[in-house]
């Protein structure tokens, strides 16, 4: 049965989500089915990585999935510098669908789209993904190859959004897809963990906020070309020191 | 009753108007409260109540078209009889032409109703699939029966009202429990924070930072996320942990 616009008679509407749950039933459950939901991705939209984060506050937190090290390069660069494409769409509750990061002019996140010129990634696309009014993470995705997504992918790609987003609720417990499977908190990632430690440091050391503090720590990153990971634990194994943070 | 054109207008109306509050943000008593006035109004129903469980296998009054209407509800649900109870609990309509004639079977409330001037009524459950949620109660004047068209009409007005209740109800839950999964997560951030504070203030490692943190939670019975919340906003001043240390 194929949709008006369909290219392809042997892709149904409602395809990609079988094949997703076809894939998850499969599966463990927890953090396993993000994971599997992750790759299928790949394999029914024309990227060539994907990644999925949780929200943490306001802004995209801890990557739960992550299916090449382009991408995942792509989000330790957001964390790093506090801004991107699943930082706008976290902040706007809307995709954020860049056809050819080169190009075009990235207000949101012009020191982002200067970095990223550095690695393979031609397109990026990046989806909030959301319950009502409360925002559970974001599904990014890249290309190597300039372009935007055609109407029927654009279609996929929200089916997509929508079984994630279901995954995600699963992962707290609400899940309309009850054999998707809950996750206990310390099953989560916590690799920002020692961000988090060194923000703390900061903020004693500095006597400022946890704002203030995780954004001087961003610039110091920035600033010395490292990601906020590796400064952070040079902070935290005391191997720099506080005061070497400017104020 | 107005006549069949005007009628059927009104009906296209109150529908497009139901659809429209329940896909917008709504207030599900306000909805409910819209139904049982839309019944009155198109339908052969002097009055209209609305019975709704409270998912702990008891049921509340949440809607009445009139004072009249609500005290029989309220009646029902004390006597603990009635059509609104028994549609609820068998999940199928229940109707009665004339309730002058079913004394044995509501021996309490078919008297009452036809004290208040009821003599009729219809009784539809909300329900989805398996599931009922209460029942919508249709009070007629006069003997007789609601007409076929009106009482399907009251069945697609009541199954528009019981979706708009599960849905309501399942965002309320989702938005809870994903809640508390968002507050877990942002207490563990503040953790570490906490943890860094410590560490930077007192010299230690942020195992031990840990401990002190986990110690000062037990000593003083506070929760260790609220702890870390102080200590991160700079209402608690780290030496007041150090400074209580063995």
């Amino acid at each position: 049965m194929s949709t008006p616009g369909n290219d392809d008679p042997t892709v149904p509407v409602g395809a990609p989500r079988a094949a997703m749950m076809a894939a998850l039933r499969e599966g463990k459950g927890g953090l396993d089915s993000v994971a599997r939901a992750g790759r299928a991705c790949v394999e029914l939209l024309p990227v060539d990585g994907v990644s999925i984060l949780m929200t943490s506050g306001t802004e995209p937190g801890e990557v739960l999935f992550a299916s090449d090290e382009v991408i995942d390069r792509v989000e330790s660069l957001q964390f790093t510098l506090g801004e991107g494409p699943s930082f706008e769409a976290v902040g706007t509750h809307r995709p954020v669908l860049v056809p050819d990061i080169a190009t075009d002019p990235a207000s949101a996140w012009p020191v982002f789209a200067t970095e990223i010129s550095q690695l393979p990634v031609g397109a990026i696309f990046a989806f909030p993904l959301q319950s009502g009014a409360i925002g559970l993470g974001t599904i990014d995705m890249y290309r190597r190859r300039p372009g935007l997504l055609t109407h029927d992918e654009l279609v996929i790609a929200l089916e997509i959004v929508d079984v994630m987003t279901q995954i995600l609720l699963g992962l707290a417990g609400t899940g309309r897809d009850a054999d998707i499977g809950y996750v206990w908190l310390e099953d989560l990632p916590h690799h920002h963990a020692v961000v988090h430690q060194a923000t703390g440091m900061l903020i004693a050391g500095h006597a400022v906020s946890a704002r203030t503090a995780l954004s001087r720590l961003r610039a110091h990153a920035f600033v010395t070309g490292r990601l906020i990971e590796d400064v952070a634990r040079d902070i935290t194994t005391r191997r720099l020191r506080i005061e070497e943070i400017q104020t | 009753m107005p006549p069949s054109a005007e009628r059927e207008s009104q009906l296209l109306h109150a529908f497009l108007e139901l659809a429209d509050i329940l896909v917008d943000d709504y207030d599900v008593a306000e909805v409910l409260q819209q139904l049982v006035e839309r019944c009155v109004e198109l339908l052969d129903a002097a009055a209209a109540g609305l019975l709704l469980s409270d998912q702990r296998g008891g049921l509340q009054m949440m809607a009445s078209s009139s004072e009249r209407a609500r005290l029989l509800e309220l009646f029902q649900l004390q006597s603990n009889e009635g059509p609104c109870l028994e549609a609820f609990r068998s999940g199928e309509p229940v109707t009665v032409a004339d309730l002058s004639t079913e004394v044995e079977r509501w021996p309490s409330f078919a008297p009452e109703a036809v004290r208040e001037g009821f003599r009729s009524v219809h009784a539809v459950p909300l329900r989805l699939r398996r599931q009922t949620l209460g029942a919508l109660n249709l009070f007629g004047s006069e003997p007789g029966q609601l007409d076929e068209q009106d009482m399907r009409v009251a069945r697609a007005l009541a199954d528009a009202a019981t979706i708009g209740i599960l849905q309501d109800r399942a965002i309320r839950r989702g938005e809870v429990l994903t809640e508390q999964l968002q507050n877990a997560l942002n207490s563990r951030i503040t953790i570490e924070q906490a943890k860094g504070i410590l560490a930077h203030a007192g010299g230690l490692e942020m195992d031990q930072a840990f401990e002190l943190l986990r110690n000062h939670s037990r000593r003083n019975r506070a929760r260790l996320g609220e702890l870390a919340h102080q200590l991160a906003t700079g209402t608690l001043h780290p030496d007041e942990l150090l400074a209580a240390r063995q």
